[in-house]
């Protein structure tokens, strides 16, 4: 399945587009998402930092997802990096 | 009856309005209002900004100002208002980044009130910035990890890291 994730914060310096698509197999979780991410980031971001995504959180509309979680089907996603609001 | 206001504010098309926010958490049983209002200063980590951009997700972001407006809820026995609001966009030196009103019957309740929900939304809202320098330097701030799980309960602690902007005193 192809799984769309939105960038913010930092990761929007990453490429001029908003978002990426990512291919999983079905049943993935959260977990295989972080490592598509990660693959991608380093195959095409030249500044990627992956200390970045892994203190970063993947979330839905309306939760953050922890990586033992399935991505669900049919939802677009979202890469949290540390938050700074305020 | 709409006890919390939860509001984003895109910079390009209005401001956050601290007038609003005490006229909605104003009631006739309430007598303590506290409010706290982040503006964004002049200087960071002592270099001169000149703005903050602030970048957000919007959707989770109301839907976690409801989950912080709940839990407040809960914690307070009902008896509050809040208005959480936030600025979204490129913010210059002064313009008003977050503003947050707690109207309660007294004045310790809506202190406490008032800062949990600031602390909630500083350290789980999905918000991020980045501070513009004079030297045309821009740096998003580090900020808080949401990977270990923190709820908004756990967020009224002390942090190693600096949350910089849009407070005053630093």
């Amino acid at each position: 399945m192809d799984v769309h994730v939105k960038l913010f914060g930092a990761f929007r310096d990453c490429q001029p587009e908003p978002q990426v698509v990512l291919a999983l197999a079905e049943g993935a979780l959260v977990a295989d998402l972080r490592a598509a991410l990660e693959a991608h980031g380093r195959a095409h971001w030249p500044n990627f930092n992956p200390a970045l995504l892994a203190r970063s959180a993947f979330a839905s509309d309306t939760s953050v997802l922890r990586d033992a979680q399935p991505v669900p089907a049919g939802v677009g996603m979202a890469i949290l990096p540390p938050v700074s609001g305020g | 009856m709409h006890r919390h206001h939860l509001t984003v504010v895109e910079i390009a098309e209005g401001k956050l309005d601290p007038a609003a926010a005490l006229e909605f958490v104003s009631d006739p049983g309430f007598g303590g209002i506290t409010m706290f209002v982040g503006r964004v200063r002049d200087l960071n980590h002592g270099r001169d900004v000149t703005g903050i951009s602030y970048d957000m997700f919007v959707p989770l972001a109301l839907n976690g100002f409801a989950e912080i407006a709940a839990k407040a809820e809960r914690d307070f026995d009902g008896k509050l208002k809040l208005f959480i609001g936030h600025a979204k966009g490129r913010l210059g030196i002064g313009d008003l980044a977050m503003v947050v009103a707690a109207g309660t019957p007294h004045r310790d309740e809506a202190f406490r009130a008032c800062r949990q929900v600031v602390e909630a939304v500083k350290h789980t809202s999905p918000i991020w910035k980045q501070e513009h320098y004079v030297d045309g330097d821009s740096v998003w701030s580090e900020g808080c990890s949401l990977c270990e799980g923190h709820d908004a309960a756990a967020q009224a602690h002390e942090h190693d890291h600096d949350h910089h902007a849009a407070e005053p005193g630093r």
